[in-house]
């Protein structure tokens, strides 16, 4: 559902991204991870179709973002680290205007956007400003417009950063439903934890390069002197410190 | 404490002006050269202005003086009402108050540190602007360098005076309603008093300044001249100071700038002092949204999609722009200020002295240029900014399966119907006040549709080309390097139509004055494809630029 092909992403001499391949099929859960800086965000902009590759192929559903970004934008979902949304906007137009640019059918729109409102526990404000609401709840409204338009391939960026615990728990259940639905997930994140536990594959990047990939059983067997007790951080800072 | 704030702004100020490297160092530079150009003009208009009132007997001198003493009125009414706009903003929502309010600071220091932050704002431009008059002034009179060091040191107390206006007035407001409504309700009402000085201003007549013949009496124009434009304001005592500073009247020197400068001690010291008691308050307050209850029922333009699948992005972007419009204050004062600059450009060509019916004509013919100058002021503010204001959500559509055209259009859309409304408004009242003829009127509605057209076009392409998702308020993007070339382009381009269109004017008139033969119709055809070329040219070049842009541009 996602394949990187050589791709490679260069600011001036310095290269974000060098020569990445990737292929997650449809149902994954893939976990991207690394250090601050390594190029998980440029990957994921990369995949989202606002930013454009120096070299290299990337198809989502089996269209090239740089060829036919219109078709891959068409299947994917994109989440990025900041939710950043039309502060002079409800919760509730903001979900009408993602459904009508995805083209939700209106009646689904009419029956699908209550229920998520609901099921995210922000019915009581969807009349207000978006100005007026916090970081976890636009987090929240953003994983619920995901939801809306049933995407195939989702691109989340640090997806937990500002939810409560509850929303958290509610998150990683979504996560695999829609997985077990036939959506590809491509997750950035630094919580190592959930990682290991909700990903079915993982990737680490360091300084633009993947160091890394394969399940977490794959991931700790790659570390040296690795012991089958050892947690994924442990695996994760030797790799990283190491320089892969 | 302060030091340390001031500290970090001189560093931050160093730090932007050594990371100009490359391109950045060389548009910095250009544009520094067009601001110092723009100034020698203002200087040499001002010159020429002073050397003419200051020749006229026996009154000459006193005229330069009250020339002098309105201009510096005018400016202080003008940094009162920016600081009353920018205090809201520089006090209670700068983007780093958050954080220096969890430091260990002092509240009265983080409150002077924004204060003097406040009247830097809102005095710059305006303090920049007058320069040139009091360097023509100088020169005028003969004085000496000391007179602009003088002067200088006498600008710091009057632009903190002038600061403290709004200063206190947002603080008290704020201490008194602490809430953000607050801050759209100022927004407004600086907008509502910014159009009531310019309409004032207008109305008062000040070119009856340079045409005393308009006044009845001689007596009256000299007492108008000898009176105090304002006694009790900082204006005055400045004025006063400069005045005794050539006639080396130094007791009165001293003593006028002596209470400016205890004038600012003495606010500065109590708003110190009262910054303690209320300024807490206000900040706690204006972190509160203010509650908002939207409707969860379909708006028009969804209805529309319903009908019209085609038209699918287009009406959605539309109503999504609608709404974001109507509900930001930051527009509403934006419309105050246009709808002051459109009464005072009528009343302007209302009070034209023409006498003859020929020479209304030429001056409605004229008019294009002008009302095409409203227009494209006009989309300085609403067209150009349209991509940037955008702002961080831009991701959205970046992301989304809508190309970077049909965005594009969509702003176009938004712009567009209003611009040639006002268009067509201003043409066709100031061609009734002229009293044009048919030819000129016909000509000058159908030259205005296209130039409102072509000026709508140039805003969103240069907007395009242009783009700035990180500004926080349309000044930024109005006074910003884009902003600057949009203006550039549609003033040349308004002077080229008004150029091509001048030849078959020029035959109309030689038909109203019986010549035989008027009409060259080769040259009418010449003028035709000009006109067309040009057209074209706006129509295309911007636009395909800009698309260029947007397409490539990451975020």
């Amino acid at each position: 559902m996602i394949k990187i092909e050589k791709l490679t992403k260069k600011f001036g001499a310095y290269s974000a991204v060098d020569a990445l391949d990737l292929d997650i099929p449809a149902g994954e859960i893939f976990g991207f991870l690394g250090p601050n800086g390594a190029g998980k965000t440029t990957t994921v902009k990369i995949l989202s179709g606002i930013m454009r590759p120096t070299s290299g192929r990337v198809l989502v559903g089996g269209f090239d973002v740089v060829e036919r970004p219109l078709e891959a934008k068409k299947v994917l979902a994109y989440i990025p680290d900041e939710p950043f949304v039309y502060p002079k906007l409800t919760g509730f137009e903001f979900l009408r205007f993602i459904g009508d640019i995805y083209s939700v059918p209106y009646a689904e729109q009419q029956k699908r956007i209550p229920e998520l409102l609901e099921s995210f526990e922000i019915s009581a404000q969807s009349g207000e400003l978006l100005e007026s609401y916090s970081h976890g709840m636009k987090q929240k409204l953003l994983i619920a417009s995901v939801l809306l338009r049933k995407p195939k391939v989702v691109l989340f960026d640090e997806p937990t950063v500002g939810l409560d615990p509850k929303s958290i728990r509610r998150f990683k259940v979504l996560l695999r439903d829609i997985a077990a639905n036939g959506t590809a997930v491509f997750m950035c994140t630094h919580i190592l934890d959930m990682a290991e536990k909700l990903c079915t594959s993982l990737g680490i990047i360091y300084a633009g390069r993947l160091i890394a990939k394969g399940s977490v059983a794959e991931i700790k067997k790659l570390a040296s002197g690795a012991h089958a007790d050892r947690s994924l951080e442990d695996v994760f800072l030797e790799l990283t410190e190491s320089g892969g | 404490m302060f030091q340390i704030l001031f500290g970090r702004k001189l560093r931050t100020f160093k730090n932007a002006v050594m990371a100009l490297k490359g391109w950045h160092l060389v548009k910095t530079i250009l544009f520094l050269l067009v601001g110092l150009l723009m100034l020698l003009a203002l200087y040499g208009g001002f010159w020429r202005l002073l050397n003419y009132l200051e020749g006229v007997q026996l009154i000459g001198p006193m005229l330069s003086w009250k020339l002098a003493s309105m201009v510096l009125l005018i400016t202080f009414s003008m940094v009162i009402v920016s600081s009353i706009i920018i205090s809201m903003t520089t006090l209670y929502y700068a983007f780093d108050l958050k954080f220096l309010f969890s430091c260990p600071i002092g509240l009265r220091s983080l409150f002077l540190d924004k204060a003097i932050e406040t009247v830097f704002y809102s005095s710059w431009t305006l303090i920049l602007a007058i320069l040139p008059f009091i360097v023509a002034l100088g020169r005028v009179k003969g004085l000496d360098f000391g007179f602009y060091i003088s002067y200088l040191l006498l600008m710091v107390p009057f632009v903190m005076l002038a600061g403290s206006f709004g200063i206190i007035f947002s603080m008290l407001v704020m201490y008194i309603f602490p809430s953000s409504k607050t801050r759209d309700i100022t927004w407004l009402l600086g907008s509502l008093s910014v159009s009531f000085v310019y309409v004032a201003f207008r109305f008062s007549k000040p070119e009856q300044l340079l045409r005393p013949d308009s006044l009845e009496v001689v007596a009256q124009y000299i007492q108008y001249l000898q009176a105090p434009t304002a006694p009790y304001l900082p204006s005055w005592w400045v004025t006063k100071a400069m005045v005794s500073y050539p006639a080396a009247n130094w007791e009165a020197f001293l003593f006028y700038g002596g209470v400016l400068f205890a004038a600012a001690f003495v606010i500065y010291a109590g708003m110190y002092w009262l910054s303690g008691f209320v300024y807490a308050r206000g900040f706690s307050g204006a972190q509160s949204a203010p509650k908002f209850h939207g409707v969860s029922r379909l708006i028009p333009e969804q209805r529309l999609v319903l009908k019209l699948e085609n038209f699918r992005y287009l009406l959605t972007f539309y109503w999504k722009d609608r709404l974001l419009l109507l509900r930001d204050a930051r527009y509403w004062s934006q419309i105050i200020l246009i709808v002051a600059l459109i009464v005072v450009y009528l009343f302007s060509i209302r009070q034209l002295p023409l006498d003859s019916q020929d020479i209304k004509s030429l001056v409605s013919f004229l008019n294009i240029g002008v009302a095409g100058f409203v227009m494209a002021a006009i989309g300085l503010r609403f067209t150009y900014p349209a991509i940037s204001l955008e702002g961080n959500s831009f991701w959205l559509l970046k992301s989304a399966p809508v190309t970077t055209a049909q965005i594009m259009r969509e702003k176009l859309l938004l712009s567009l119907v209003p611009s040639v409304l006002i268009g067509v408004v201003l043409i066709t009242f100031s061609n009734h006040l002229l009293n044009a003829d048919f030819f000129i009127s016909t000509l000058a509605t159908c030259t205005i549709i296209v130039a409102a057209i072509a000026v709508s076009v140039m805003g969103v392409g240069l907007g395009a080309l242009f783009p700035d998702f990180k500004v926080e308020n349309i000044h930024q993007l109005e006074s910003s390097y884009g902003g600057f070339i949009y203006m550039a382009c549609a003033m040349g381009y308004l002077t080229l139509v008004v150029a091509i269109e001048a030849w078959p004017v020029q035959m109309h008139f030689a038909q109203r004055f019986g010549r035989a033969h008027p009409w060259d119709w080769r040259g009418l055809a010449l003028c035709a494809v000009t006109f067309i070329v040009l057209n074209a040219a706006v129509l295309v070049i911007p636009w395909k630029l800009g698309l260029r842009n947007l397409e490539k541009h990451e975020i």
